[in-house]
């Protein structure tokens, strides 16, 4: 077989499961006598071992099979939930995370499983350790039923088998399903009844109940061995507590399927209809966009110029179709943000335990959709704020009993949509930010004048995200380099967005990031210099104002504009790329904002408003870092876009 | 070693078809059958380590075939080739001993499937 061609399938299929992998674990170990993640998990090794198997990657295939192996023994309560076994479990999904990157990568040789699997072994070989057990054992399995006679059969067993769909006749390949069946023991009961399963109307799932000494495993394998199986749930009633135990056939049948579906709620209830599309051709559908929306805009000029009222109308029209295009192909490149947040729960679990902190993780707006190619962007900055939250902000359970707090520490991770923009904070209510450390070590480095009391919420994130500045007792894996919120900091501000950071002595940090929707393309703001046309994009213009020079007045040897009742430092467009201010005065003044911050920039002529497309822009590693990208106007004539935060 | 195969279907087209997906995928066509009778005659004469069964064939149909063969070797790998609209025919074939089917119009990766569960 040519496997080549489905390595890029087998790996998003087996990302999809790895996620699961992580959520049932996380699942698990916060209610350990729990059945459902145990089942979620099993399911997602086991199709995991049967991907990798087709695709040749044997490492893969071992390590899911001995994780499958110990996750079935847990399954039937003959391993519990302990610490121990939980270490060995998530150890065990990272493990097989790399070798799944590193197969498809072709560097299979490369994994590194002998120690995972000689551990998976060892908790599938040594029950009952005397490690520490997470909750209340399991009650132990009835060994008798009714009249307290021993019961020697084997505990009943339903199995629910759902066939692949297009399966031709599926009624007959269910009746090979039961012949399956009945080798491994007691068939004691089949919905729906085998008379009827060659009629039209079977719908390809079927419930048997079957008596047999057979594991799990063995049953899943000789029911798959009948062909053309896509599922089987095996669920065991003896591992039920007595109340539950189903009362007749159909009640079991119905409480596998709740199970199930409880099961898939874990990995998320969003299961749309969808497609998987190469983020490739979205981007070149992307730029095919840009280059129309460019074209409109020339098409525009023209039909102005010419001045016909049957072609402007059709060019009107155009536009209008043009622009529905633009939103429809934006739409479709969209992805709910859970999509990158999934992944964060692991994360915060990880840090906190090995930094002995108690987190109660919580995360909100996990539906807000970012354009796909920033939020890839945007995942390792997160991860940095939870790290650093759980490092540097929440405080060890002792230190917060003392502060008077609960000993569990509150993380948030909230996404929210903010008009044109979309939102994400990190909130923690740990100890906040040490203001007077900071300054104290701020005025140190000679960045802040020594005169100063107090630093604003506003200066003490632009100390802190200074690269190298630190005040960390100690660098720890974690964070604490110092390059934290730095890192974030020059990320999100290349995507076009903004940081701003809130702390309060004791009760917590909370860090804003705000992200433009999409990247591509932006409404920006066209000013001129002599002969050059610059884009602002609208996101960072808060409004524009014409000044005569003498609006613009000195304080303490610096230009500031007085607004209102503001008072804004001024920049000259001009100075920023390095022209000689003009003679003479006044001109167009543009406030611009970012975070909570305002300036006045003064331009020589504002030419009007435009959707600009941002195409790559390479110079700007080794030009003038003020722009972010570059442009090409309606009339053809290339513009430079101001990154404006870079101004601040 | 390839597995060897015996092909029973009335049809020239069928079993030229079936042979030439068996044949790549590195089987070796033994023999052929156009009725019952000849299957079963030909599945004592050659022993195969797999069959494919037309269900209706003349004199003797593959029902009937599947049944002398596996009484005669109750091992037998025999699966069924079947026609949509004949799922009564095909459990009575798997009671009779077929182990697996598959349904036409062939599709030579369903039919390799099949022929692996059947020998797996």
């Amino acid at each position: 077989m040519d496997t080549a061609r489905y390595a890029e399938l087998f790996l998003t299929e087996s990302q999809d499961n790895l996620s699961a992998i992580n959520h049932a674990l996380l699942e698990l170990e916060r209610t350990p006598t729990a059945r459902e993640p145990v089942g979620a998990l099993f399911r997602a090794v086991h199709t995991v071992k049967g991907m990798s198997a087709t695709m040749g990657y044997t490492v893969v295939a071992d390590l899911s099979h001995e994780l499958e192996t110990l996750l079935d023994l847990v399954r039937r309560g003959e391993r519990q939930v302990s610490t121990a076994l939980m270490d060995t479990l998530f150890a065990a999904a990272d493990t097989l995370e790399r070798a799944i990157e590193l197969s498809v990568a072709g560097r299979e040789d490369e994994v590194d499983a002998a120690e995972t699997i000689a551990a998976l072994r060892a908790a599938a070989s040594s029950p009952r350790d005397g490690a520490t057990v997470l909750a209340a054992p399991a009650k132990p399995k009835k060994r008798k039923r009714g009249g307290g006679a021993p019961v020697a059969a084997p505990a009943a067993i339903t199995v629910r088998v759902s066939l692949e769909p297009g399966t031709p006749m599926p009624g007959v390949r269910a009746y090979l399903v039961l012949e399956r069946a009945k080798r491994l023991g007691t068939v004691v009961h089949v919905a729906p009844a085998p008379e009827t399963l060659d009629a039209d109307t079977f719908a390809g799932r079927l419930t048997i109940g079957i008596d047999t000494g057979a594991s799990d495993v063995e049953i899943d394998r000789a029911i798959r061995s009948a062909g053309h199986v896509a599922e089987v749930a095996v669920t065991r009633a003896g591992a039920l507590d007595a109340e539950q135990r189903p009362a007749s056939p159909n009640a079991a049948g119905a409480r596998s399927g709740a199970n199930a579906g409880r099961a898939s709620e874990l990995v998320p209830s969003r299961q749309h209809r969808h497609i998987r599309i190469d983020l490739h051709r979205l981007d070149t559908l992307m730029n095919l966009i840009g280059e129309l929306v460019i074209t409109r805009g020339r098409l525009q000029q023209l039909a102005m110029a010419i001045g016909d009222p049957a072609l402007t109308e059709a060019v009107t029209q155009t536009s209008r179709l043009v622009a529905d295009l633009q939103d429809g192909i934006m739409t479709s490149r969209m992805v709910p943000v859970w999509q990158v947040f999934d992944r964060f729960p692991r994360v915060v679990r990880d840090a906190a335990r090995a930094l002995g902190k108690q987190v109660d993780f919580v995360v909100d707006g996990q539906e807000i959709e970012l354009d796909r190619s920033l939020l890839d962007e945007i995942g390792d900055p997160i991860v940095h704020l939870l790290r650093n939250a759980i490092d540097h902000g929440l405080e060890t359970p002792d230190e917060r009993v003392r502060a008077g707090k609960s000993p569990t520490g509150r993380l948030m991770l909230v996404a929210a949509r903010d008009r044109s923009a979309v939102v994400i904070r990190v909130t923690d209510d740990g100890k906040g930010i040490d203001r007077d450390r900071v300054l104290a070590r701020a005025q140190e480095m000679g960045l802040v004048e020594s005169t100063r009391t107090e630093l604003t919420d506003d200066e003490l994130m632009r100390i802190i995200g200074r690269p190298g500045f630190s005040t960390a007792a100690q660098v720890t894996d974690i964070s604490g380099r110092g390059v934290g919120i730095d890192a974030v900091h020059t990320r999100v501000r290349a995507l076009g967005g903004t940081v701003d950071m809130k702390s309060v002595k004791g009760e917590g940090t909370s860090v804003t990031v705000r992200l433009p929707v999409t990247l591509a393309i932006v409404r920006s703001l066209l000013a001129r210099i002599g002969d050059e046309t610059y884009a602002i994009p609208m996101t960072h213009v808060n409004e524009t104002v014409q000044v005569e020079r003498d609006t613009i007045r000195h304080v303490k040897g610096r230009e500031v504009l007085i607004l209102r009742d503001d008072v804004l430092p001024v920049v000259h467009l001009r100075d920023v790329v390095r022209l000689p201010r003009r003679d003479g005065g006044g001109g167009q003044v543009v406030v611009l904002e970012v975070a909570d911050r305002r300036a006045g920039m003064v331009v020589d002529e504002l030419t009007g408003q435009q959707e600009i497309v941002i195409k790559p822009f390479d110079a700007v590693k080794d030009g003038l870092s003020v722009f972010s990208g570059a442009t090409i106007l309606g009339d053809g004539v290339p513009a430079l876009i101001l990154d404006v935060s870079s101004l601040f | 070693m390839s597995h060897t195969v015996l092909i029973c279907d009335d049809a020239i087209f069928m079993r030229t078809m079936v042979g030439d997906i068996l044949q790549q995928a590195g089987f070796e066509i033994v023999g052929e059958a156009e009725t019952g009778v000849q299957a079963v005659e030909k599945y004592r004469q050659l022993r195969p380590d797999l069959v494919t069964m037309d269900i209706v064939m003349p004199d003797m149909g593959g029902i009937d075939a599947v049944r002398e063969i596996t009484k005669f070797d109750p091992q037998a790998k025999v699966l069924m080739c079947s026609a949509m609209g004949q799922q009564a025919l095909v459990v009575e074939a798997i009671q009779a001993g077929a182990k697996d089917f598959v349904v036409k119009p062939f599709q030579p990766s369903r039919v390799l499937e099949a022929v692996q569960r059947v020998l797996g």
